[in-house]
């Protein structure tokens, strides 16, 4: 263990260090990771520890973008924290009927019905243009965080200096939060039903309701990671709720590798660098990355991680 | 107001017949190989792109506007080619968790996606009023045309034939057997790898020739494929996962009831076809004409 | 409650599969210290009454009480927290979770902590504790730090049964403890249960079993089930003398002899 504390501690310190070396450009990037991670991690609570495949988190990620643009732009609420609290009891909100219905059914039927329920978020997004700005979608203003108004700060320097410690603040945060709750007797349920849902029953797991808390807890994170994002485009439009969007999230789980606990927040990091190199390249990014996706089911499912470390089979 | 309603209803039957054959695709592969297949509205956009080019091809070569109709099947057939090589990939994940071979179906989502976007470039390509050379027909005061009706009794072919390979053809016992019970139809000796083959290209070439047929009437975009996906799964739950009939009610109910929406609340569109699955999944989970559980 | 009323009862059972009847008027009843072999052929309905009688299955007519409460298709969690468990014909492990984690589930259900989010299960020494006791009563307290899937196939088996008894439900149901198990280690795990049983003080056993040594050894009674009609309830010596039940169900006048 001592040697993955080293390891992690290393990673957490480049990451705080990296504005200082890298340019604004990938600094910039780094912001995407960190809304990306926390939403990663969220999904694999979902995926990795209790074994639900849900091609529907766009939805939440949208939820919590258009709540950051709703409070700036129409509430004239600028305090970041309330904007991420709103944003977490949203997609609490909407996850716990969605949740509820959903996780009564098995395997391929609840990846579509999740996709449908993701999709048809994008339709009210779409639909309602004089609420939700249709498809050219709503402004993100810039918000004030832990109560200073920054709007005089230059952009650059507000994303990758102030928002940037913020936004890895509130990942260390949620990564914190996470790690508990997969360290907890509830967690160890999950891990139960993901293995053998029939034998966890039978030893007085409530099955459906753990998988519900799963599913509440993960569209939290995703509603939290998509408000963080909203800022650093200022912009949000529909195209978030699409299932593509949740098909390329899944990817990233898959890529760093869900059987462990830092392999989604891995994998979120290599997509989002890797996309912007290859699309700097040719414009065919999803050719590239669906061989890469398809190489990865077939040749290694473990993901990244499983090449990094032996991987324990069950996520810890 | 008949006129309005028969507009409606045709032009329902209209999209219904083109569901039915990518939901007939979808069914079949999920009914012999258990895969549900996100890539068949992928392999939908890839017909219509290049039903698009055999038809262009097809007139600069002298082909008389009349037979356009040839090129553009014999271009949604043709494409039975990629079933084999998608196929191929689908092998490599078949034992393994369901989870896998969704994630690997998206893969090629991805792909296929993609590779219309080089071949064909990001705008939408049609073959514009071509359509409208066989003229209109006058049906209870509206006017129709012509080649919906010629897609409508097409599909209605195809449906057909579908039942009649699969109740009286040695290969639509087999079919129906290894739907039914994998192991048993191993054990007797049908050699699953031919049958898995046969029957994703099946499945690939209701595709293609959906999205070829389709495309007189409207564009092929780049977001055909991954738009597509979510009325053929309305689709099968409402049908029934893994059946033909199904595939065909499914269809029609989609079809007609997304007509009547576009004509009368252009908002709802899709959010009725949403609530209706939803309906269908908590009181009656497998549907009109599907096996029992979910 | 008396000695003598019944802890598990079943009355008149019938269960049908569309046009088949599986259990067509079954009765039972268990009292408090016995220990209940089920035997018969297959398709007897044996499975179907396991089904039934753990709550999986509603019986279409008839009652399943379980300490005078009507337990009719309650569902195996709920069952389970009234204090009932039971264990599975094919091997039904957490194959990623290690030995000890397995019990851990089991113990983290009966002491209502699958709550609890933000506490850690590394540091909850009573769950821990409380595992490892029953592991060594099962003799898999070395290998606690093992993923399931690692150990031999009759370990996965007794892994199975401990993380039932890790209940310490008052009632077990086995079904078919000793199948997949080689002939030299049946007794060896029917010991291994009994003793274990004791330390638990669980309060009656129902088994389905093949294997009619194990049956004759361990049993206080034998229902002998046939075409979904119980053919006989009895002590095993009034059943081995039951000819009707020889013929039907074991075929040969048993051999075993008491040790």
């Amino acid at each position: 263990m001592t040697a993955a504390r080293v390891v992690v501690g290393a990673a957490v310190a480049a990451v705080l260090a990296y504005p200082l070396a890298a340019s604004p450009y990938y600094a910039t990037h780094m912001l995407m990771f960190f809304g990306y991670a926390i939403i990663v991690l969220g999904l694999n609570l979902l995926f990795g520890y209790t074994g639900l495949l849900s091609f529907g988190h766009s939805l939440f990620v949208a939820l919590g973008a258009y709540a950051a643009a709703f409070l700036t732009s129409h509430f004239g609420v600028r305090s970041m924290e309330l904007i991420l609290v709103v944003a977490a009891v949203a997609g609490a909100a909407v996850a716990a009927p969605v949740g509820a219905l959903c996780v009564r059914y098995a395997r391929i039927y609840f990846a579509m019905l999740t996709l449908a329920f993701a999709m048809l978020f994008h339709s009210f997004l779409m639909k309602f243009y004089h609420v939700t700005g249709g498809d050219e979608g709503m402004r993100v203003l810039r918000p004030s965080l832990l109560g200073w108004d920054l709007a005089a700060v230059p952009k650059i320097q507000f994303l990758t200096v102030h928002y940037y410690y913020y936004a890895s603040a509130v990942l260390l945060i949620a990564a914190v939060v996470m790690w508990r709750i997969v360290g907890s007797p509830f967690g160890l349920c999950l891990r139960s039903i993901r293995e053998n849902p029939e034998k966890a029953a039978s030893l007085g797991v409530s099955v459906a309701r753990h998988r519900w808390a799963a599913f509440v807890i993960s569209a939290a994170y995703a509603a939290v990671g998509g408000a963080l994002l909203a800022p650093t485009t200022g912009q949000v439009d529909p195209s978030l709720a699409y299932w593509t969007h949740s098909g390329n999230m899944v990817f990233m789980t898959l890529l760093g590798g869900f059987s462990h606990f830092f392999g989604p927040a891995l994998g979120a990091l290599v997509f989002i660098h890797l996309q912007d190199q290859v699309m700097s390249l040719i414009p065919y990014w999803r050719l590239v990355f669906g061989a890469i996706l398809a190489a990865i089911v077939i040749f290694a499912p473990g993901g990244l991680m499983s090449f990094v470390a032996r991987s324990p089979g069950s996520a810890t | 107001m008949v006129a309005d309603a028969t507009n409606i209803l045709l032009s329902g039957v209209f999209h219904a017949a083109i569901l039915f054959l990518v939901a007939a695709g979808l069914q079949v592969v999920f009914g012999v190989q258990r895969i549900f297949n996100l890539a068949c509205g992928s392999f939908y956009a890839l017909g219509a792109y290049f039903g698009v080019s055999c038809v262009r091809w097809a007139l600069d070569a002298g082909l008389p506007p009349g037979l356009f109709i040839l090129p553009l099947i014999a271009g949604g057939l043709a494409l039975a080619v990629v079933g084999p090589v998608v196929e191929r990939l689908l092998r490599f994940v078949y034992d393994r968790d369901e989870a896998f071979q969704l994630l690997l179906t998206f893969a090629v989502v991805l792909m296929l996606e993609d590779v219309t976007r080089l071949v064909w470039g990001t705008s939408p390509v049609s073959t514009g009023g071509l359509y409208l050379i066989y003229g209109n027909v006058r049906l209870l005061g509206a006017q129709v045309p012509v080649y919906n009706l010629l897609v409508i009794g097409a599909s209605l072919a195809i449906a057909v034939l579908i039942g009649f390979v699969l109740t009286r053809t040695r290969f639509g016992r087999i079919i129906r057997a290894t739907a039914e019970n994998r192991e048993m139809s191993e054990a007797v000796g049908v050699d699953m790898r031919r049958v898995y083959t046969r029957v994703f290209t099946l499945g690939t070439v209701l595709g293609t020739l959906g999205g070829a047929l389709v495309i007189p009437s409207t564009a092929a975009m780049s977001e055909m494929g991954v738009e597509l996906i979510v009325e053929a799964f309305a689709v099968v739950v409402i049908g029934g996962l893994g059946s033909m009939r199904g595939a065909a009610a499914g269809a029609l109910t989609v079809g007609v009831l997304r007509a009547i929406a576009i004509a009368t609340y252009p908002e709802l569109e899709m959010l009725l076809i949403y609530l209706i699955v939803i309906a269908v999944l908590v009181f009656r989970p497998r549907g009109l004409f599907g096996e029992a559980a979910a | 409650m008396s000695r003598d009323a019944a802890i598990v009862e079943a009355v008149g059972i019938r269960k049908l599969y569309g046009d088949v009847c599986a259990l067509d008027g079954v009765s039972l009843a268990v009292r408090e210290g016995e220990f209940v072999s089920v035997i018969g052929p297959n398709g007897a309905g044996k499975t179907t009454l396991i089904n039934v009688l753990a709550g999986l299955l509603r019986p279409n007519a008839g009652t399943v009480r379980f300490k005078g409460r009507d337990i009719g298709g309650i569902g195996p969690v709920r069952l389970a927290r009234l204090g009932m468990a039971r264990s599975f014909q094919l091997v039904s492990i957490f194959p990623a979770l290690t030995v000890l984690e397995m019990v851990q589930v089991a113990i983290v259900a009966r002491l209502r902590r699958g709550r609890r989010l933000f506490a850690a299960l590394a540091a909850d020494r009573e769950v821990r504790e409380q595992a490892l006791e029953v592991l060594a009563l099962f003799g898999l307290a070395d290998r606690a730090e093992l993923p399931s899937r690692h150990l031999a196939q009759g370990d996965k088996k007794l892994l199975d049964v401990a993380s039932a008894f890790a209940l310490r439900p008052e009632v077990i149901l086995l079904d078919e403890p000793t199948s997949g198990v080689s002939t030299r280690d049946k007794t060896a795990v029917m010991e291994t249960l009994v003793a274990a049983s004791k330390r638990i003080g669980i309060r009656a056993i129902i088994q389905v079993e093949h294997d009619m040594d194990i049956v004759f050894g361990y049993s206080d009674r034998i229902v002998a089930l046939h075409q979904g009609r119980v053919l006989a309830d009895a002590p095993p010596e009034v059943i081995r003398a039951d000819e009707a039940v020889v013929a039907a169900v074991i075929g040969r006048p048993p051999e075993w002899r008491p040790t």
